[in-house]
Parts: C-alpha cells; sequence; structure tokens
C-alpha cells in the first residue's frame, strides 16, 4: 500500500487526515481479523483471506472491507474476528464458520452466537469487547489501537490521530516536551523503570553530535511478547514516539533494535519506516519544519544480553554484545562513544499520548510514583492468557483473578512470577500488592519488561529457581566472573537439591553467592540473576528445606523425589502400564491389581501418562 | 584536580584518573587480575571492587575503571569490600586451583581456598580476565586470539582453535597472563618457539656463531617492518647474539689497540 502524498506542513497533514477519514465514512462494513502471532499460529491469515474472497463474491453493492489486525491481547481465545458496525466480538472462529459470519452478520446483520464469548464464571454471553470481563478491568493506552489497525497501513494509524502528536510536538521547544514528560512522571518500561524526562534532558545537555536514539526491542523474557505486540499490531506509534524524542533530544539519527525472532514485528516496521519516509514524516525536513531524523533497523543476533543497554550498543557497532560498566552513563558516551537515549518500545509508545493528551492526563493514572499503564503478557496456569494493559496501581490479584480468570482447571493459586527471569516469585499472601515499581521491588521481584507467570499448586519452587537460573546461565555472555562463575555454582546447589543431594547448610551457600552476584557482577542480568533464587527461598523455605532434608518434593515435580505407586482399589489390571513400563518394573496379572517396584523404576511417568482409570498416583 | 579519600587517607587526581591510580599514590594496595597499564580496562574479573561513598549509601565499584570527576571517598579495606573480593577470589580459585600466582594473590587477601567445585578439566588453569586477547589486540596489534563462546563454555581460543596465522609467536600473551597459563615453550630441536595452549609455532633466529636462541623470526620480520629496514641487511648486520657482538666487538677493540 503505497501513498505518493509527501506532506510538506502539518496542515496538509491534517487535510490529508480529513480525506482518509471521509474515505472510511463510507464504508458500511468492515471485518478485523486479528494477524498477531497467537492469532496467526491459529490459522487466522487463513481466515482472513476467505473473508476477503467472500467480500469478492458477494459483489460491489454494498462496501465491505475485511482487514488484518494486530493483537488484541485474548490470545487464548484465538482466533480472533471483530465486525463493525457492532464492534461484535467473534473468538475462536475456524475456516467454515467464516462463510456463515459472512453471511448472517457482515450481510444481515444476525449475531452468530456460538462464536460469542460465554464467562465461564457467570454463563453471560458477551457480544462486544467491552463486554468481557477480560478486558474490563484493563486500561488500554498502548494498546488501545491494536486491534482497529491495518499496522501495515499508515492511513489506518492517520485515522485514528496518528501523527497528530508529532505535527503538535515539532511546534513546541524541546524543552518544553521534556518537562511534559517529566510531568508525565513516565518511567522506562524495559526493566530499569528510570525517568524517561531526566535520561533524554541529560542526553539532550550532553556534549557530541551526532546524538543517537535507540528502541530497545530485543524483549526475550521467556513468555513475553508485549513489545512484540506493539511492533507487529502498531508499529507507527514507535516511530512517533522516537521521532518526538529525537526532536526532544536533538538527535537525527535513530535505530530500532529488533531480535531476530521476531521477523513480522521487523516487516512492519519496515513498511513502516517506508511510509512514514515518503510522506515527510520521517527523513529530510520532517512536516517542512526544518528538523529531520531518519531510522534503521537492526536485527539481534538472538542474544538475551543485549537487551542490556550497553551489551545493545555493543552489538550495533558490530562488536560482541558484552556489557560494559556505566560509570559513564550512555547519555554521554553511547554508541560509537556518543550521546545516546535508548528507550524501550513500550517507553517510546507512550510518548505520542502524552504529548496529544497532555502529562498531567498521564500522571493521573497509576499510583504516586508509577504513573500510566503497563502491559504484561499474563501466561501460565491461568485460564485467560493473554496481553494486558493495566493502569499502575491495579493489584495483582484483580490481574490473576478479574482479568486472567484465576488458575486453571480450579486449582489453587501458589506464586505469580513477576519481572522476567530475573525477577521473583510473589505467594499468595502477597496477590493484593499493586503493580508498581517501587511495591514490586520491596517484594523482591520486580516490575522487569512485563511478563507475569501464574503458578498453581503443582509447581515446584525450587524447579523454577533452577529453570530462571538455567536459562541465565545460558544467557549470561561470560565476561564478568560472579555472573559466569557463580550462577553455574548457584546452579550446581540447586541441582543437587532437586535431586535429593541438598546439604545443610545449602540455602547459607545459596544466599553467600547471591550476595556476591547482586554485589559484584558487572551489568544487570548478573546484578538481579539470583532473584528468583531469593524470592522463592524468602517466601516457600519450606519446600526447599523439605527437599534438603526430607528428600521429598511436596509439589511431586522433582523426579526421585516422589514415588509413582498403583491404587490397588483403582486399578483394573488392563496391563496397560505394564506394556508401557520401559523398564519393567510392573508386574500383576489380567484383571489383578498391579504392583510398581520402586526398586527398577526409573520415575518417568509412562504409566501414570497410559494409565485409563487414573489408578496410579504420585506419592 | 579532585580529591579521593581512600581509607581515610586524601589524594588529588587528575579528572578521569581512576580509583585505582588513586589508591596506587595513596600508598592503599588494590588486587588486580585482569588490569593492565599497557592496555583498556573491561573490569571484567571483579577482584579490584572498592566501596564508594554515595551518601546514604554505599556501592561496590571495579577501582579500575571507575573514573573519578569530583571530589569521592572510597573505602578499600571496608568490611563489605575485603569480603566482595574475597568471595570472587574464591569463585576464581575454582578455575584455576593450580595456579601459585592465583594461589599467592588469594593468600594476601586472605583466603586459605575455595568452597567451590572445581570447574571441569576444558574449562580449567583460565580465569578468562582477557589481558592475552587484549595486549595482542591493542599493544601488538595483531589480533591472533579472542573469546570464543559464551557463558560458563567461554575460552581464549584462535580461529576455529587451529594453530593462528596472525600469531607472531612474540610472547606478550604469556608475559602479562596474570596465572601463568600461558607458557612460551622452546624446541631447540626444530629451532622453534611454541606459545602453548595455543598450537602457535614459529621459526626461531639463532646466532650465527654460538647458536643461541634469539627471538621468533615473525617476531624480527614485524619490528623491521616498523622500522623500514630490509630484511636481508638486518641478517647480515645482527645475525649474532648480543653475546657474540659483544665479544666481536672487543676482539675488534684489542685487535686495533695491539695494531696501534
Amino acid at each position: 500500500m503505497t501513498t505518493a502524498v509527501k506532506l510538506t506542513n502539518p496542515q496538509e497533514l491534517e487535510a490529508y487526515r480529513a480525506e482518509v477519514k471521509a474515505r472510511r465514512g463510507a464504508i458500511a462494513h468492515t471485518v478485523r481479523v486479528c494477524i498477531g502471532t497467537g492469532c496467526a499460529a491459529k490459522g487466522s491469515r487463513r481466515i482472513f483471506e476467505l473473508f476477503q474472497e467472500a467480500a469478492a463474491d458477494a459483489g460491489a453493492d454494498v462496501e465491505i472491507t475485511s482487514k488484518c489486525v494486530g493483537c488484541h491481547g485474548f490470545c487464548e481465545r484465538g482466533p480472533i474476528v471483530v465486525i463493525e458496525p457492532g464492534h461484535i466480538f467473534y473468538q475462536r472462529v475456524e475456516e467454515p464458520d467464516v462463510a456463515e459470519i459472512f453471511r448472517e452478520t457482515v450481510l444481515s446483520g444476525r449475531v452468530v452466537e456460538r462464536l460469542l464469548y460465554v464467562d465461564p464464571a457467570t454463563s453471560a454471553v458477551a457480544q462486544t469487547e467491552a463486554a468481557i470481563p477480560f478486558y474490563q478491568a484493563q486500561q488500554r493506552i498502548v494498546l488501545a489501537a491494536n486491534g482497529l489497525i491495518d499496522p501495515r497501513s499508515i492511513d489506518d494509524y492517520l485515522a485514528i490521530g496518528g501523527y497528530a502528536a508529532l505535527a503538535k510536538a515539532l511546534t513546541m521547544p524541546p524543552e518544553e516536551i521534556i518537562s511534559e514528560v517529566e510531568k508525565a512522571g513516565l518511567r522506562g518500561r524495559g526493566g530499569g523503570g528510570f525517568p524517561a524526562a531526566r535520561k533524554w534532558r541529560s542526553c539532550r545537555q550532553a556534549h557530541g553530535y551526532p546524538k543517537y536514539v535507540i528502541c530497545n526491542g530485543d524483549e526475550g523474557d521467556p513468555g513475553a511478547f508485549m513489545d512484540r505486540s506493539v511492533m507487529e499490531g502498531n508499529p507507527h506509534s514507535v516511530l512517533e514516539g522516537m521521532i518526538i524524542g529525537a526532536y526532544a533530544i536533538g538527535s537525527d539519527q535513530g535505530y530500532i533494535y529488533v531480535r531476530n525472532e521476531y521477523p513480522l514485528a521487523v516487516e512492519h516496521l519496515k513498511i513502516a519506516i517506508g511510509q512514514a519516509r515518503e510522506m515527510g514524516l520521517l527523513g529530510d525536513n520532517i512536516l517542512g519544519t526544518g528538523f529531520s531524523f531518519d531510522l534503521k533497523i537492526t536485527r539481534g543476533g538472538g542474544a538475551f544480553v543485549c537487551g542490556e543497554s550497553t551489551a545493545l550498543m555493543a552489538s550495533l557497532e558490530g562488536k560482541a554484545g558484552e556489557p560494559r560498566a556505566k560509570y559513564v552513563h550512555t547519555v554521554e558516551h553511547g554508541l560509537n562513544d556518543q550521546p545516546t537515549n535508548l528507550n524501550n518500545v513500550e517507553t517510546w509508545a507512550n510518548v505520542p499520548a502524552i504529548i496529544n493528551r497532555g502529562g498531567d492526563w498521564f500522571a493521573g493514572i497509576g499510583t504516586q510514583r508509577s504513573k500510566g499503564t503497563k502491559v504484561f503478557s499474563l501466561v501460565g496456569n491461568v485460564v485467560n492468557t493473554g496481553l494486558v494493559e493495566v493502569p499502575m496501581g491495579i493489584t495483582l490479584r484483580r490481574i490473576v483473578e478479574e482479568i486472567g480468570g484465576g488458575v486453571q482447571g480450579g486449582k489453587a493459586f501458589k506464586a505469580v512470577q513477576t519481572g522476567g527471569p530475573s525477577g521473583g516469585c510473589i505467594p499468595a499472601e502477597h496477590l493484593d500488592t499493586r503493580v508498581d515499581f517501587d511495591e514490586l521491588t520491596g517484594l523482591g521481584s520486580m516490575m522487569g519488561s512485563g511478563g507475569m507467570i501464574v503458578m498453581d499448586e503443582n509447581t515446584c519452587m525450587v524447579h523454577v529457581a533452577k529453570y530462571f537460573l538455567g536459562f541465565l546461565q545460558d544467557e549470561s555472555c561470560g565476561k564478568c566472573t560472579p555472573c559466569r562463575e557463580g550462577i553455574s555454582q548457584m546452579l550446581s546447589i540447586l541441582d543437587r537439591i532437586t535431586h535429593g543431594d541438598g546439604q545443610d547448610g545449602d540455602l547459607d551457600r545459596l544466599q553467600v553467592l547471591a550476595d556476591l552476584l547482586a554485589g559484584t557482577a558487572l551489568c544487570a542480568l548478573g546484578k538481579t540473576a539470583a532473584n528468583p533464587v531469593l524470592s522463592t527461598i524468602r517466601y516457600f523455605r519450606g519446600e526447599y528445606e523439605e527437599h534438603i532434608k526430607e528428600k521429598r518434593c511436596p509439589a511431586k515435580v522433582c523426579k526421585g523425589l516422589f514415588l509413582y505407586e498403583v491404587v490397588a482399589d483403582a486399578c483394573k489390571g488392563c496391563g496397560i502400564c505394564k506394556k508401557n513400563c520401559p523398564v519393567s518394573a510392573i508386574s500383576g496379572e489380567r484383571k489383578q491389581a498391579h504392583l510398581i517396584d520402586q526398586a527398577v523404576c526409573t520415575k518417568c511417568g509412562a504409566c501414570l501418562e497410559k494409565c485409563p482409570f487414573t489408578a496410579i498416583v504420585k506419592v | 584536580m579532585p580529591t579521593v579519600n581512600i581509607d581515610g587517607i586524601p589524594v588529588e587526581v587528575e579528572a578521569e584518573a581512576t580509583i585505582f591510580d588513586a589508591a596506587q599514590k595513596a600508598g592503599v594496595w588494590i588486587p588486580t587480575l585482569c588490569h593492565h597499564p599497557a592496555v583498556s580496562n573491561v573490569a571484567a574479573c571483579r577482584i579490584c571492587m572498592v566501596e564508594l561513598d554515595r551518601g546514604d549509601w554505599r556501592q561496590l565499584v571495579t577501582a579500575c575503571n571507575y573514573p573519578v570527576r569530583r571530589d569521592i571517598t572510597v573505602y578499600v579495606n571496608s568490611e563489605t569490600a575485603v569480603k566482595a573480593r574475597q568471595g570472587v577470589m574464591e569463585l576464581l580459585l575454582a578455575r584455576a586451583p593450580e595456579s601459585p600466582e592465583l594461589k599467592e594473590l588469594a593468600a594476601r587477601m586472605g583466603v586459605k581456598g575455595t568452597p567451590y567445585p572445581t570447574v571441569t578439566e576444558s574449562q580449567r588453569n583460565c580465569i578468562l580476565c582477557g589481558l592475552c586477547i587484549r595486549v595482542c589486540e591493542e599493544a601488538i596489534g595483531q589480533s591472533a586470539i579472542g573469546f570464543a563462546g559464551r557463558g560458563v563454555e567461554r575460552v581464549v581460543a584462535t580461529p576455529f582453535r587451529l594453530a593462528s596465522e596472525d600469531c607472531i609467536a612474540c610472547g606478550a600473551c604469556a608475559a602479562v597472563c596474570p596465572v601463568g597459563t600461558i607458557q612460551v615453550r622452546l624446541h631447540p630441536e626444530s629451532r622453534e618457539v611454541e606459545i602453548s595452549p595455543f598450537k602457535s609455532r614459529a621459526k626461531l633466529l639463532v646466532c650465527a656463531e654460538c647458536g643461541e636462541k634469539m627471538v621468533s623470526e615473525p617476531v624480527a620480520g614485524k619490528v623491521l617492518e616498523k622500522v623500514k629496514l630490509d630484511w636481508e641487511e638486518f641478517r647480515k648486520r645482527a645475525r649474532l647474539c648480543p653475546s657474540c657482538r659483544r665479544k666481536r666487538a672487543a676482539a675488534a677493540l684489542t685487535q686495533g689497540s695491539r695494531n696501534k
């Protein structure tokens, strides 16, 4: 989709916007198909094609547009299709449903009841997004437009008011923009929570030319896809934020560093950059104001540590992605030793809204020290997995229970892990904690970039700590001693604990290493690496002690620390377990209760999985 | 000039000097491993941690690369700083438990041994400080070695772990190695010098008179490139070791005085 219009002043932008809106107004029906990663994986692209074919077949007497849109967040219920007029929200749409939706809803205005969302708790049927509990407690700024616009269409972005903030910002003195962001109280969404305005101001005041702005899109926390959805679903919002930031800072070159595993984000950003350039919103003499700024996309090489700002800059320079000391800040000496301002995708995407609606409006949302909203990817043992954007200050309980719909399968809640691999596990007794940078840190976890993993009663917390530490061991660059050696020593202690070889004093040993890492590691990856261990020891000490002293895993996860047994009353003697046991540990006559020889059993769990009568249990 | 107060001793240093520079001036000892005046600082080993006064709190920083920009107060021998350095040393001892150099430094730091199991054999004896790599790149200009692998898999290696074509067998890496792992070995039978463990070998220039080994041929070649001296001419002039050259000069002198 190319537009040949080159806008040379803000008035032309507004005129063009009016024209686009007028054109849109004439369209009677719109079918919006989510092509976010979750829905696309469930075949939404094919569904989109089918809608297009149906529209073509329907003839030209009604104008029907079907479009691909970004992630709606309710990935659990994908593929999602929304029909206008009426905002009718269809979920779990499959290919055979397309004809029915088209015939009934698009052409005849009737709702297909069976594709609507039904609240499992109340059995209430929701016809629109607004009626679904998953969305009700959310407040969307960054994700607001995601489900509305085609990420590959700049016209779509302009139609919802896109680039108005840029036009406004270009009439403001740079310092005034920074003051507005300061008033908003915007803090870095990448994990650190550093005040964005302070960073911008330091970079503006730093000596040196050129100055760079960077967007950190190297999202790599396990289970996190917040930034991915923004880059894929609304790339222009990131661009607009960056151009405003560059103008405020005095930079004429920017980079978007995207992790290599996000090809769709790269594709959509590339299209967006091309469109913005063509229309005079990026490049030389933006909107005729004399301000010039251009952007390049760089793809990461797959290293988690490159999400750390100095490692990211080293990677951009073509060097190995390893962090360096930040005693001299990157706002003074960053990329190519020049003043550099780096912010995360979500931070940049908040900027246009702040300029449009004012810092005071933004500061009106959230808590005293954490303003605005935060996007989380809500995953794990929760009913409604997906992407949620909530006002700061909302309790974890509301996120897990109201938005997330509680724990899957009616099991008991055990913990919620926030902050990615360097975050911590927060137990049930702290579920009423508010989402706030400082409060989460106080609990030994952190806001991080927004990963949120819900864990149920069948989760072994020692195993969880081991998983995250293992992830960090794999992702440590190995430059500094404490991170490289310390994590691996901690891991070997955890490893023996989960194998029933834990020793007295192991918890103290873990504590000593954790303190060492926090105090002496070079970068944030190493300094916070012990958080998953520390937070699980803090809240689930008893579970560690059971592993160490009684050689028992209470959640029955750690192999070797529990047994498989046949419940004689439930066993029908069908012999399936016996047939599937790889080590012939099971004996028993047909139609008689079977028995597992514990001396031979390797605890692989094949019997439990295969038993049709749930007669095998972990004890 | 900013003043650094180190363990109660005030010293003035140039702006942008490091805490380590200031400590040297104050006569306060701070252990180092990956620091060397000939190359840049990367603060990778973390053995030089000291405490920096931040007013209401103290921060552990690396002395070797913390730039002094204003008056600061630093604690080198506070309990926290000493404990941090000892903790790092214990981790390093698990990597190079046999190194006499490391054991000596550990003893001076009050570390008796390591509570940690020794790392696997393939990882052993190198503390990955990277001095050898930096000296090869920054001081010699060869970049014959580099880091390979990440995290616990990290090793110092030549490209593809084959004898490096860029190695001139100068031995600078061995000279700076703080744990004595890199060694220069002479092989008289083949007139070669070897840099171990990199498998790099080079022919040795030997004295035309006594046969004494002098320098690796590529090193001599590299040096002569720099002074733009023709190699063949040098061969003629400098084919003797310093001692034979001295003897010959002395002989020429005595010869001359007899002839007078």
